[in-house]
């Protein structure tokens, strides 16, 4: 409704194509023709293989996806689980006290994710916990930085879950328990599942914190491909990254499914 | 749809007996409430008997939701107790009350069916699964609803889901039923069946006692039994429905109980025997109720648009002589604005034998009986 | 949703407050404490007796304060990139709509989702020596050597945290734009306003308050960058993050570490509360 002659439309249109081919679609179509390439000297990659995917099923490789996933999973289902439970408690008390504290909930996601890694190692490479070299503390860096995030988005969904459907359930004789069962979390029931599909995304992701603590034994997909990356074999970079990108996207897919199929019965 | 047709005698005579055992009172002792260090209920006493309706009416941010969420439980009085059937529940949370609110937004809970909303209450206090389905096949017949039990919130019209609404709150035999604007969200003609229709439900279940906010005058006149009047926070008036609207207590409640015409008059001899009392306005003489007058006293004079004449029909032996300014026909009614010394007087009439035109003089009469006085107050 | 607003009198005691502890508990243990170690270790010498003589040589390195610089200018300019990229396209999805702008939009979002080195990745094919543009110029113009070398300076780095970080500049202001009355724009054309008119008077100060907050999360973003910057490995472009790792795992020098991550957590809150202060006045 800005331009209203054909050929502005056209152009605008054109140009806004060229913005998004370049910046947004090209390299994704450069990582997924990367993975599939054989031999890449030119313009375009002159053979085709899956031998880079072939490698990335077994050994090390398929050892990255299995980390990736277990850690994606588990510290996205405690951070959901902690960061709903710290916006529920605030959302309940209400007031300063609430606010101070809720700044503070946020406060692992504004700080560099390196740092976090960096506080972990140094907190539990000596007395009283020592962590250092297992796996627990990629899970807990993970926790700790995703935690934040989905505290942000269960309160932001909170916040639009009007007041009065939990009155009118306290009303009618609901105790404070059976109403959060029954009518708070049912209602943010669809910013719980976003919630979680961002934190697994941003798990799978992860590099900074768990670049500084990860054992040798539990490599996550991003370090791997860094490792792949960095000892000159882009190639098999790029599958391990469309790999990383399919699994991620994948999930993401498959909440928005379910959370579609609840919300279809519920909306209102 | 008439309510009659779905009432079923016997199970309306046996949840109204269980009724009367619980038919509960409700008390504001000096109840007071502060928000942020302003003060938005000023101490408050008011006291509803059991079965009654009251209605609570005012402008907004007279503090008359915030009365009803006191008594709910959802806002904590800064002073005062309240007391619901003699017990003071003031520092009981809102689900051990023993109440039920009905909201403006209906608030159905949209992930379960109509069942399950109108089971809410019950099965949140843990009512065994019998009592369950006979109460909301109950609740359900009352509100005209029997065959929308299985549908969700979402595919319902508003008037639909306000009925389930207050068939979830009627299921678990509230002591006393909060509406707090119930029928605000609905579309005019729904509001008007609606109104009706709560009316009925009222007079089927006699023993509920009923707190109905709002900040429309005419569902409080058709529905209370009695009428509080609040302004910034503090009671204007209380009284009997009738009682208020025929003789109100002030400026304030005249004016928006209802429309109001206010004229300036002062009293010349004492009232009489039979209650009667003769006013001065401007260069008229006129005899109205007011059985505590004195002489000398300068009081504004009501008498609302609809008990104004243009003929001195039976008993309108009192008269006023105006200039008609404007004249609105609107098809049931017909109003005429007249200018009377220097004020504009209303005037509403169903039927007018001949159109007046502006500019005419127009004489206005009424009877003694439709006029009271009020004290004129300062600002109230 | 409280059950009961706050009561000026009565020294009750709330229990439903101790319902915070758990999280505000882990998130005591497992990220404040790591974090007063840090400041400890940055202060604390071996010997554990207060020595600030290694963290003032730290802050006074040519290291640090490159990274220092590096860091800034390259937040900044691609904080400033992003608001360009975002802003136009913003603008384009939601004034001059065509079918398939809502995909394009959810496509953009879910770059979101998108690990970030991502970027970096696909930039070495596109744009490294050995990539795309780089053999399509040779073979074009016949040239002896790549001429774009771009991808191993701060433009690399920039360039890749602009695809990556633009999302978050528009969504906000798809939003913000969503927002604006049709109405508005539809009198001011009929008024005779032309199209610039139109956007620079009606429809940019509507968008500045969601511009500013998601601007203000991009610099706070593009500040933290690791894996971006981690990938492009050039010598000369370290960033803040970049550094501390270096520090801590190549050299294992971790008290200067410690300072460095202190300088950074510190920046890092400062773009924080800003970004608060700015989603909070400006209602975005």
């Amino acid at each position: 409704m800005l331009v209203w002659s054909r050929s502005g439309k056209l152009a605008v249109w054109t140009f806004a194509a060229l913005l998004v081919g370049v910046v947004f679609l090209a390299p994704l179509a450069v990582i997924l023709a990367a993975s599939f390439a054989g031999q890449w000297n030119g313009v375009l990659p002159s053979s085709f293989t899956f031998e880079h995917y072939a490698q990335a099923g077994g050994g090390a490789s398929g050892e990255a996806v299995t980390a990736s996933l277990a850690t994606g999973v588990v510290a996205s289902l405690l951070a959901l689980i902690s960061g709903a439970w710290a916006a529920l408690a605030l959302r309940a008390q209400g007031g300063a006290a609430a606010q101070t504290l809720g700044v503070l909930f946020f406060v692992p996601s504004a700080v560099p994710s390196v740092s976090v890694g960096l506080g972990l190692l140094v907190a539990f490479s000596q007395r009283p916990l020592l962590l250092n070299g297992t796996m627990a503390i990629v899970f807990i860096a993970h926790f700790v930085l995703i935690s934040a995030f989905s505290f942000g988005n269960v309160s932001a969904g909170l916040a639009r879950v009007s007041p009065d459907y939990e009155e009118v359930a306290s009303s009618l004789g609901a105790r404070p328990f059976y109403r959060l069962r029954r009518v708070t979390l049912p209602l943010v029931a669809p910013y719980l599942f976003a919630a979680f599909g961002l934190s697994f995304a941003l798990s799978m992701g992860e590099l900074g914190a768990t670049v500084m603590v990860y054992p040798p034994g539990w490599v996550t997909l991003p370090v791997a491909i860094f490792g792949l990356t960095d000892r000159g074999d882009i190639f098999s970079g790029a599958a391990l990254t469309m790999i990383l990108v399919a699994v991620t996207l994948a999930l993401l897919l498959a909440l928005e499914r379910v959370s579609a199929v609840g919300a279809q019965a519920r909306s209102g | 749809m008439t309510l009659a047709a779905f009432v079923d005698e016997a199970a309306i005579a046996s949840g109204a007996a269980e009724l009367r055992g619980a038919a509960s009172t409700v008390a504001f002792d000096r109840v007071s409430v502060a928000y942020r260090g302003a003060v938005v209920l000023k101490p408050l006493t008011l006291e509803v008997a059991a079965g009654e309706i009251l209605a609570m009416i005012g402008p907004s941010g007279s503090g008359k939701t915030t009365a009803l969420r006191a008594v709910a439980g959802f806002v904590r009085p800064a002073s005062g107790r309240i007391r619901i059937g003699g017990v003071d529940v003031t520092d009981q949370p809102p689900y051990a009350r023993g109440l039920a609110m009905v909201v403006q937004n209906y608030a159905l809970f949209p992930h379960m069916r109509v069942f399950d909303n109108v089971a809410f209450g019950l099965h949140a206090r843990g009512a065994p699964k019998s009592l369950i389905e006979e109460r909301v096949a109950e609740a359900l017949k009352v509100v005209g609803m029997t065959q929308y039990v299985r549908r969700y919130p979402r595919e319902l019209s508003g008037g639909q889901q306000q009925r389930i609404a207050i068939a979830r709150a009627h299921a678990v035999r509230p002591k006393v039923l909060l509406l707090d604007e119930p029928l605000s969200a609905l579309d005019a003609q729904i509001r008007r069946s609606m109104v009706e229709e709560i009316a009925r439900l009222h007079a089927e279940l006699p023993g509920l006692t009923i707190l109905y906010v709002t900040h429309d005058q005419s569902e409080a006149l058709t529905l209370a039994d009695r009428i509080a009047i609040l302004k910034d926070g503090a009671l204007s008036a209380v009284g009997r429905t009738g009682d208020l609207y025929r003789r109100p207590p002030n400026r304030f409640s005249a004016e928006f109980l209802g429309r109001a015409n206010l004229v300036p008059v002062v009293v010349e001899s004492d009232a009489d025997a039979s209650g009667l009392v003769a006013v001065r306005a401007g260069g008229e003489r006129l005899i109205v109720s007011g059985a505590d007058e004195r002489a000398g006293a300068s009081r504004l004079l009501c008498v609302r648009p609809q008990n104004l004449t243009l003929a001195p029909d039976d008993g309108h032996t009192n008269r006023l002589a105006g200039t008609l300014r404007e004249i609105h026909w609107q098809g049931e009614l017909t109003h005429l604005v007249a200018e009377v010394g220097g004020a504009l007087m209303r005037v509403v009439a169903t039927k007018l034998p001949t159109t007046p035109t502006r500019g005419e003089r127009l004489d206005m009469f009424f009877s003694p009986d439709d006029a009271s006085l009020i004290a004129e107050e300062a600002d109230v | 949703m409280s059950d009961a607003a706050a009561s000026p009198r009565g020294t009750r005691v709330d229990l439903g407050a101790l319902w915070v502890a758990p999280p505000l508990i882990a998130l005591a243990v497992l990220f404040l404490y790591p974090l007063t170690l840090i400041a400890h270790a940055a202060v604390y010498d071996a010997n554990d007796a207060l020595n600030f003589a290694a963290a003032w040589a730290t802050l006074g390195s040519r290291a640090f304060l490159n990274a220092l610089i590096n860091t800034a200018e390259i937040a900044l300019a691609a904080t400033a990139g992003s608001l360009a990229l975002g802003l136009t396209l913003a603008l384009i999805i939601a004034f001059v709509p065509f079918p398939g702008a809502t995909f394009v939009a959810r496509l953009i979002d879910t770059f979101i989702a998108l690990p970030t080195f991502l970027a970096t990745l696909a930039f070495t094919f596109l744009y490294g020596s050995a990539g795309v543009l780089n053999g399509a110029l040779t073979q074009a113009f016949h040239l002896g050597d790549p001429p774009v070398h771009f991808l191993y300076s701060a433009w690399g780095v920039i360039l890749a945290e602009m695809t990556v970080y633009s999302p978050f500049v528009l969504r906000p202001l798809l939003a913000a734009f969503s927002l604006v009355d049709r109405g508005q724009i539809e009198v001011a054309s009929l008024l005779g306003a032309r199209s610039w008119r139109i956007v620079r008077q009606v429809i940019l100060p509507a968008a500045l308050p969601a511009a500013i907050a998601g601007g203000s999360l991009c610099l706070l973003l593009t500040v933290n960058e690791f894996g971006i910057v981690l990938f492009i490995g050039a010598k000369g472009v370290i960033t803040l993050p970049l550094l501390i790792y270096d520090k801590a795992i190549q050299e294992s020098d971790y008290q200067a570490a410690c300072v460095i991550a202190m300088i950074n957590v510190a920046l890092s809150l400062g773009l924080f509360g800003l970004y608060r202060a700015a989603a909070r006045r400006l209602g975005a």
